[in-house]
């Protein structure tokens, strides 16, 4: 047994060690669990719909006019990105909503850690494994869609289109990280699924308000009304997920995120455009938002009583 | 060396004592009976086995090695069946096998390890459907990938039916016979009995005996219990019987057929004849040894009359 290269590339590791081929067994295993439920399918059909449906709006209402201007993907794209900048959370969260929590609650996560695999392991596979399930059925929703798409839509940009489904999928991991983080806090589906609640008001209620909020104590002089406090409202507005996705579409597709005047007024008053404001920046927030939530789960998870 | 040490392990949750300085060792290659009632904390033990939670205090060892910072080492070499697990309802037996095999690296053949725990015929159903039974006997297969040397098995025979809980000792002890240690938890005595080595009886956290077989038998009763058959029962004729030299003990164990157990370590025809001269008719009898269910009833019950 101990000839085989598994074992050799554990041996001597500790617990919380990471082992790429653990990691590929978990994913794989997490993908055809999730594959076989009618999540999956669902999901693809769900996103075929979604698109095929904004291409039929845009293209019975507003074809001749933007076909015209040849930017109809861009316009798709658009489209689309308002809908899924509040569905893709949604569905992450939910598919990631009981990935640990489940396991610990029916005990079959022993059925998991009695195999050479690290608790590290486990999350950073669930993670893969989820993120395959949500990516997946994007990329059949979205390849379905296409040829849909280019037929009602005349002109059809390859690029922007898999530049939307590529920063989509990006997103959906970010949330899928999320929800795998507050799944492994808890052994009670329950209370994943009240932490999974929290996440979604924080981005789609909470967040937004604080803005809002803060917009409001400016303009009625509670809060000094300086380009310092403009900038701290902006840099904060800046990390929410969401408006991460939006911006780094506009890395990815011809799709502009803010129109020249937009940027002609920051730059009156910022001089420049301010770093956290690029589509770089965005790509970078995305990424926290990937990386951060699984790494305080890890080290949690790996101090825990299961 | 041995195959498990545990040293003054103390587990607490809060204000609960799970485990309290408990202390054993398993040695390579013995078939190993955890036995204790449910709550006893034998789950406890294995899960600090295997490092699914963490000591209070004291010091674990699996395999020469370090049960915390080596946990991954020790479970590539350790087959585990755990307790009262659902397997994945959406994956067949062979998924679930094909799971553990890419996961310990082995070269192991599903239909070979289902056909082994007789469960071939549904490896291409999803696990959703499987019955209790069935669902252990997919857990057993997986537990058997590699060849490991230790073989932790919490509950094995729960849902199987008595054919099924003899098919599994027959396969503990074939993996004995290969070389593995077996790590063997259960609340009835009777299925650790016929296949174990040692026997090590916890309750409420503590070990409160740990012995060969045959020396647990002895450690309780000296001598045999005699069951009699008779017309009538009498306290009289009782309190005759318990005086006897030979006899530590005469209780009735039921009425219809009046009939009475006596523990008696010598003549056996002193207590029929005490019964004869009063008058009571002895309509059969038989003897037993100390079965070691008694054993595990006395140790796990009434603790205050077995001596520690």
């Amino acid at each position: 047994m101990s000839t085989e290269t598994g074992t050799t590339t554990a041996s001597g590791s500790p617990s919380s060690s990471i082992n790429l081929e653990s990691i590929r067994a978990i994913a794989k295993k997490d993908f055809q669990d999730s594959f076989r439920s009618w999540v999956f399918w669902g999901l693809s059909i769900f996103f075929f719909t979604l698109l095929v449906a904004s291409t039929g709006i845009i293209s019975y209402f507003e074809g001749d006019l933007i076909a015209a201007e040849g930017a109809t993907t861009v316009v798709l794209i658009d489209q689309v990105r308002g809908l899924t900048q509040l569905v893709i959370p949604l569905i992450a969260l939910i598919l990631g909503w009981k990935s640990v929590a489940g396991e610990r609650e029916s005990g079959s996560i022993k059925i998991l850690l009695s195999l050479p695999h690290s608790r590290t392991d486990v999350l950073i596979g669930k993670l893969i494994g989820r993120s395959a399930v949500l990516a997946v059925s994007l990329t059949v929703g979205f390849a379905l869609a296409a040829v849909v798409v280019a037929a009602l839509i005349g002109s059809f940009d390859v690029g922007d289109y898999l530049g939307l489904l590529v920063v989509s999928i990006l997103y959906g991991v970010a949330y899928t990280s999320l929800a795998i983080a507050a799944s492994s806090m808890t052994r009670s589906t329950t209370i994943a699924g009240a932490a999974i609640f929290g996440i979604f008001v924080l981005f789609y209620i909470i967040w937004d308000t604080i803005v809002t909020a803060i917009y409001l104590l400016m303009i009625f002089d509670y809060l000094p009304d300086n380009e310092t406090m403009a900038q701290v409202v902006l840099f904060f507005q800046s990390l929410d997920p969401g408006t991460a996705y939006a911006t780094v579409l506009s890395l990815a597709t011809s799709v502009a995120e803010m129109d020249d005047q937009t940027v002609a007024a920051l730059e009156a008053m910022f001089d420049t455009v301010p770093f956290y404001l690029t589509d770089w920046f965005a790509l970078v927030v995305l990424l926290f938002w990937i990386v951060v939530p699984m790494a305080i789960a890890i080290i949690r998870f790996d101090r825990t009583d299961l | 060396m041995p195959a498990i040490t545990v040293d003054s392990l103390t587990k607490s949750y809060g204000q609960t004592l799970a485990l309290s300085e408990l202390s054993f060792e398993v040695q390579e290659g013995e078939v190993f009976g955890f036995l204790g009632p449910n709550g006893a904390g034998k789950s406890t033990t294995i899960n600090l086995l295997l490092d699914f939670i963490r000591p209070t205090a004291g010091h674990v060892e699996v395999l020469g090695m370090d049960a915390q910072t080596h946990s991954r080492d020790i479970r590539a070499r350790t087959g585990v069946l755990p307790e009262g697990v659902e397997p994945y309802d959406r994956l067949t037996a062979r998924e679930h096998l094909e799971f553990a095999i890419e996961s310990k690296n082995t070269r192991d053949d599903p239909e070979a390890l289902l056909k082994r725990v007789g469960l071939l015929d549904a490896i291409d159903t999803k696990a959703g459907g499987y019955s209790k039974g069935m669902s252990q006997r997919l857990m057993l297969a997986m537990a058997l990938v590699g060849e490991p040397d230790l073989l932790i098995l919490d509950e094995p025979s729960t849902g199987l039916d008595p054919n099924g809980a003899r098919e599994m000792r027959r396969i503990v002890t074939q993996e004995n016979e290969r070389g593995a240690t077996v790590f063997f938890s259960s609340h009835i005595m009777e299925q650790v009995e016929a296949v174990c080595d040692r026997v090590g009886i916890l309750r409420d956290g503590e070990m409160v005996a740990i012995d060969s077989v045959e020396g647990l038998r002895d450690s309780v009763t000296d001598g045999e219990s005699l069951r009699i058959t008779v017309d009538r029962i009498e306290d009289d004729a009782l309190h005759a019987v318990r005086s006897l030299p030979d006899v530590s003990d005469a209780v009735v164990e039921g009425e219809n057929p009046p009939r009475i157990v006596v523990q008696v370590d010598g003549s056996k025809t002193a207590v029929l004849g005490e019964l004869e001269e009063r008058g009571i008719e002895v309509e059969d009898f038989s003897t037993t040894e100390a079965s070691l269910d008694d054993v595990f009833q006395s140790y796990t019950a009434d603790r205050e009359v077995t001596a520690r």
